[in-house]
């Protein structure tokens, strides 16, 4: 079967401002979001014949009425859309609506597809749902629940063998927390713009040994949107289309315990398969945008891509070179670290600010030369790994 | 026994196996007769070759912590006042992972790798919950 490198790419972007925002409404935020990525796009509304709103975690009633259309009925799509239909996989749900909707219009049943995001974690959480969210999705009554652990055990899991195995210190973790400070201050949208210092993250207290206060992440309100054509179509829209050159994934499992504690082996196939979809080495990589929800995550996810060594990892940080000025910037946009944890969204917010730099519209903090970024995302409690590669030319 | 305020195990058909293995003291695994694959968490099919010939098996209790993390703040609610805990992810020298808890040890002391052994908490007089301790040198 012929590849679909680069016969996809998304057009247009938006993207609301992350943060705790009472007043404004999920559905305010998701409007604001699509028009942003719809005017962008340059792309006539009619154009845009199917939605995929992605997973709202804050709020079952949100979700049912983002599956039921609203958005569609919000846009004015009603006389020219398809089809609209929820892509959910937690913090890969933006990987997987990128794969689905680049089907979508390679085959020709869609001319373009809208992905759009909103939640309200910050100001919208109903806390009841939200703390039995998080004691319990993602983990396995009947062998998992009785011993305590919750998602945020996750983090400490890994640091804890990541440390281990690698011999990566407390500062290196910390240092990756400064550093996407310091990407967030360059960011309109970020929530937690304020430097931060390795020195102060080691400063504050253990929550789950051995990641402290610090080294977690705070929930927010965030939207963000992107439109996905073809290639052709996407060349009558706008100058800067940035084409999807590769897409790979493993989904490996459902609980924790089950998860890869190999090293992650599987999970390399998806950097394996996308570069080689893409046709790119790992030295063509000009900035790469990672999934985190905790610093580590970064740290294991560079190996992964083999944009580090073994072990290497949290040196690259603490050097400085993924900070802005770097020799390879990493998370541009803060990642949830400091741009804020939306629930699903941290990997939209990722994806989104991947195709920014490649658009050459990241303001502040854009990369020079930004030719070929890769983008990763990661759902559930570490079930699967995603790589994407953009580029500016096919 | 005083009440027990922690969640207790989701109790399947398949599950129940399991814990009412636990009540005797015994830590059951399944293995597939077929392709000899080890097994757990318990299954209704081999995952690795879908066959339905599963048997119950034994364990030593035996195994070494794969990673761990001490619970200080942000336990789930029902955890609050069981802080600081101790979980674990277990590899049994049968080859199989389980979640647990780290018990009768100095938090200080625990690392990656460490050999542990199960020791069984009897918490109702219904659900013996497997933990484990430093093995005895």
């Amino acid at each position: 079967m012929e590849s679909i490198r680069g016969k996809a790419a998304i057009v247009g972007i938006g993207e609301v401002p992350t943060g705790i925002y009472p007043e404004r409404s999920l559905i305010e935020a998701a409007v604001t979001a699509a028009e942003m990525a719809i005017r962008d796009a340059n792309i006539p509304k009619e154009d845009v014949d199917t939605v995929i709103p992605i997973l709202v975690v804050a709020n079952n009633i949100d979700n049912a009425n983002m599956i039921c259309s609203q958005m569609v009925e919000e846009l004015g799509l009603g006389r020219t859309a398809k089809a609209n239909f929820l892509v959910g996989s937690g913090g890969s749900s933006s990987a997987n609506a990128l794969k689905v909707a680049m089907g979508l219009v390679t085959t020709g049943l869609s001319k373009a597809v809208l992905v759009i995001h909103s939640d309200r974690m910050g100001s919208g959480l109903d806390l009841a749902l939200a703390i039995q969210q998080f004691a319990s999705v993602a983990i396995s009554p009947e062998y998992e629940s009785p011993y305590g652990f919750s998602q945020l055990g996750l983090a400490g899991f890994l640091q804890q063998r990541y440390m281990y195995d690698t011999g990566t210190t407390e500062r290196q973790i910390a240092s990756v927390v400064e550093t996407l400070r310091k990407w967030a201050a360059l960011n309109p949208n970020a929530m937690m713009k304020t430097p931060r210092t390795a020195d102060e993250v080691l400063e504050s207290k253990v929550i789950s040994s051995p990641v402290r206060k610090r080294m977690m992440n705070k929930l927010g309100d965030g939207a963000a949107a992107f439109i996905v054509t073809t290639a052709e179509r996407a060349r009558e829209y706008t100058d800067t289309p940035a084409y999807v050159l590769g897409v790979a994934s493993r989904c490996t499992n459902f609980s924790v315990t089950q998860g890869q504690w190999d090293g992650f082996q599987l999970w390399k196939g998806a950097a394996r398969d996308a570069y080689e979809m893409a046709g790119i080495t790992v030295g063509d990589i000009d900035v790469a945008e990672i999934y985190d929800a905790f610093p580590t995550f970064i740290l294991m996810s560079m190996e992964l891509l083999g944009l580090c060594g073994p072990g290497e990892a949290g040196k690259f940080f603490e050097e400085g070179h993924a900070a802005p000025g770097g020799k390879l910037p990493i998370s541009t946009n803060g990642a949830m670290m400091a741009q804020g944890h939306t629930g699903a969204g941290g990997g939209v917010a990722i994806l989104v600010e991947a195709a920014r730099q490649v658009m050459g519209k990241a303001g502040e903090r854009q990369v020079e030369d930004a030719n070929i970024v890769v983008e990763t995302a990661s759902g559930g409690i570490g079930m699967d790994f995603h790589v994407g590669v953009l580029g500016r030319e096919v | 026994m005083s009440e027990y305020t922690l969640p207790l195990p989701v109790m399947t058909t398949l599950s129940k196996e399991y814990w009412d293995g636990c009540k005797a003291e015994r830590l059951l695994y399944q293995h597939c007769r077929n392709c000899d694959e080890v097994i757990f968490f318990p299954k209704y099919l081999c995952p690795n070759c879908m066959s339905h010939d599963l048997e119950w098996l034994q364990s030593s209790g035996r195994g070494k912590i794969l990673t761990f993390t001490v619970t200080y703040e942000s336990a789930p609610p029902a955890f609050y006042a069981a802080v600081p805990y101790a979980v674990a992810i277990i590899e049994l020298e049968e080859g199989f992972r389980m979640m647990s808890n780290l018990v009768e040890c100095d938090f200080e002391e625990l690392e990656c790798e460490m050999p542990v052994e199960v020791v069984f908490d009897a918490v109702t007089d219904e659900v013996t919950l497997p933990k484990f301790r430093p093995a005895a040198k």
